[in-house]
């Protein structure tokens, strides 16, 4: 069961971390750096705002925003200039992010661990099959499906979604039919930088908020884009589910080596199909 | 005439004489008001900086003590500070540069005791003396002990006997443990069981848990925990992790069915984020600074706080005591040398000393030159504004936990015998 909750808030990242990689054809190593900003925005809105059962919501929704805002002139100030260079710059530029984000954070934050009480609400727990089961993961179970329907109908029942799909696809081709290219792709990095703030702004009252959660996540969430199929959205949300259950149940069968686990997954998903599980080969 | 002569040479006798003594003791006074300089490695980015940062506050502040109050053999002190970004390798590059361009007197520094072993395997190499001052493994003096490096904190040996100790007084008889699979981790729950068998033979291990460093998912371990059967369990995760722990655990009503001990839950750097989600009842080390039996016991324990609150605008830790005592430590040993030079520091360290601090006295001892200050154990409890404090604080002293100086020497000949 809380191999379930810890695969829905993989699956926030990474599917934006795919989203924008489909789309940008870029590997964005900040992102783990997005769900740190994330969850430190909800510290800091959970305090600023009134003592009240709402606050917390209000904050849920404010923190991705405040990512958003971050993603979009990041988009605009830097990737823009970089899209047409090898891709080897492209990662040192993303990498280069995760430290100047990391020194900021650090700056604004100061070096203190941090930590977002649960709702009041949420603080306990419920009985599942006999057993208690904190109530907190059962919003992250049911929130997360949420937010994968909604990518769904985005993505399948908009003109929008259906841009980024071709986009995914071929890019000369949908520039050449007219789309600004530019604008989807500040959309895309916008809505990837929001799922990864929201990611890390639902698992901020779950674990504390401290320096250096950035690499953590950027490391699972790319094994899980990885396994999923980059640019995968549906391959996302299995492979997140998959990753969170092995972690889970991996420790309990084989504790020694649940950590190579992963790895050797990956390893043979990248051996067998080195497109992911439901990605595309490259043409 | 005569007198005049007798005058004169009067006169330029006694010019000779202070032109000398000027010229002897002039570029000397000049020298000696060189400060000595001691290159100081850690981790000043990233996400050891909870610690490093009050620690850096507490060294500045005794430097400047000091400093104020004329240096030590008349010459200031100066720290060079290098960033490790918590890795040996870097560590070791930033103390070639101190020691080949910067000239530094002495090394010290260390949050990671990663670093603070390759540190002290360099210095080994080119007989610098290295003062490791804020990371506590064992082996740092011990196992990989040698003359060229002195421990000027407290090591993981005797908070964690002085919390067996506290332990063997519960009336628990089951014993279950989460601890980092690293060093660390491996190295306290091995003192921890080792000790509290040898005060009390009929404790039993129920269940071992050995999530990896900075595993973010405890539930698994907290199933586990709960239905091992155990009376008490103690952890050795800490910081983020062991807030991630205690936020996760707390739902399940963990702490209330098993009894918990942590290495670090009493420190405020998981204590204060963790606010009204602390584990009440959790028996854990700590600086409890603010508890009014410490005041008591220690008078200028209070006076120094203030000192401290006003430079760092915040309440001590227990590093930033280590920080402060460090450079009294390394400052203690010059002028017990009446000299900078290595080798007559290290035979001032190698006869041991003892200093008071506001918060006891600090032993160095001897034979492995490694701190041995006081220890202090307490319970987590509400304080009346609703914030956790460590209370009912009860204080031994290293000296009477400590493995002694044959025990250190057996283990130094074990691992000499390991590298044959």
């Amino acid at each position: 069961m809380s191999g379930l909750s810890v695969g829905m808030f993989l699956f926030l990242v990474s599917v934006g971390m795919s989203l924008i990689f489909g789309v940008t054809r870029i590997v964005n190593l900040a992102h783990g750096s997005f769900y740190m900003v994330g969850a430190y925005l909800m510290v800091t809105l959970v305090e600023v705002l009134p003592d009240r059962p709402w606050a917390f919501w209000v904050a849920l929704l404010l923190a991705p925003l405040g990512v958003a805002m971050l993603g979009g002139v990041i988009e605009i100030g830097l990737l823009r200039l970089i899209y047409r260079r090898d891709p080897l710059m492209q990662l040192i530029l993303t990498f280069g992010l995760i430290l100047v984000i990391g020194t900021l954070v650090l700056l604004a934050w100061g070096p203190d661990n941090k930590s977002v009480p649960r709702p009041a609400a949420l603080a306990g727990s419920v009985r599942v099959f006999g057993q208690p089961f904190p109530s907190y993961y059962v919003l992250v179970l049911g929130l997360a499906p949420l937010v994968a329907l909604a990518l769904w109908l985005v993505f399948y029942r908009t003109r929008w979604g259906m841009l980024i799909r071709a986009a995914t696809v071929d890019r000369e081709m949908l520039g050449a039919l007219g789309v600004n290219v530019a604008a989807l792709y500040t959309q895309v990095f916008v809505f990837g930088s929001a799922l990864a703030g929201l990611g890390g702004a639902l698992a901020a009252p779950t674990v504390a908020v401290a320096l250096g959660m950035d690499g953590d996540v950027l490391t699972t969430a790319f094994v899980v884009v990885v396994i999923g199929g980059l640019g995968s959205f549906a391959g996302s949300f299995i492979s997140a589910l998959l990753v969170g259950l092995l972690q889970s149940f991996g420790i309990l069968v084989f504790p020694a080596v649940s950590i190579v686990l992963l790895f050797a997954i990956m390893a043979v998903v990248l051996i067998v199909r080195p497109w992911g599980l439901l990605g595309r080969p490259e043409q | 005439m005569p007198r005049r002569i007798h005058y004169g040479t009067r006169a330029l006798a006694i010019l000779t004489g202070l032109a000398v003594a000027l010229a002897a003791v002039g570029p000397a006074a000049a020298q000696s008001k060189a400060p000595i300089r001691i290159g100081e490695i850690n981790s000043y980015s990233g996400l050891a900086t909870v610690y490093t940062f009050p620690y850096k506050e507490g060294l500045l502040m005794a430097a400047k003590e000091i400093n104020d109050a004329g240096g030590v053999l008349g010459r200031p002190i100066e720290f060079i500070f290098r960033d490790d970004k918590l890795k040996p390798d870097e560590a070791v590059k930033a103390a070639r540069e101190l020691v080949g361009q910067e000239k530094v007197d002495f090394l010290a520094g260390c949050i990671s005791s990663g670093v603070g072993l390759a540190i002290s395997a360099y210095a080994k190499d080119v007989k610098t003396l290295y003062f490791a001052t804020h990371c506590q493994t064992s082996r740092l003096t011990w196992d990989d002990g040698h003359r060229y490096v002195a421990h000027t904190t407290n090591n993981v040996n005797q908070y964690v006997r002085a919390l067996a100790k506290k332990a063997a007084a519960l009336p628990y008889k089951k014993w279950a443990h989460i601890s980092p699979d690293y060093e660390y981790g491996h190295n306290v729950w091995e003192e921890f069981i080792a000790y509290l068998k040898q005060l009390k033979p009929d404790v039993q291990v129920s269940q071992e848990n050995w999530p990896k460093l900075g595993e973010t998912d405890h539930s698994p371990y907290i199933t586990a925990l709960l239905q091992s059967g155990a009376d008490a369990f103690i952890s050795s995760v800490w910081g983020a992790q062991e807030i991630a722990f205690v936020k996760q655990a707390r739902p399940f009503g963990l702490f209330e069915k098993v009894r918990f001990l942590s290495a670090s839950v009493g420190n405020p750097d998981e204590l204060d984020p963790l606010g009204k989600e602390a584990p009440i009842g959790a028996v854990a080390p700590g600086f409890a600074w603010y508890d009014d039996g410490m005041q008591k016991r220690h008078p200028k324990l209070a006076e120094w706080v203030k000192k401290y609150e006003a430079r760092a605008k915040k309440g001590p830790t227990l590093g930033a005591s280590w920080g402060y005592a460090s450079a009294y430590i390394i400052v203690e040993a010059i002028k017990r040398a009446k000299s900078a030079e290595t080798d007559k520091v290290i035979t001032a360290l190698s006869e041991g000393y003892e200093m008071d601090f506001p918060w006891g006295k600090v032993v160095m001892r001897g034979c492995d030159q490694q701190a041995v200050p006081p220890q202090w154990v307490g319970v987590v409890k509400m304080n009346p504004q609703g914030k956790p404090v460590l209370a009912d604080i009860e204080e031994t002293h290293g000296r009477d936990v400590i493995k002694s100086c044959d025990e250190v020497a057996k283990l130094r000949a074990a691992a000499a015998d390991k590298k044959k």
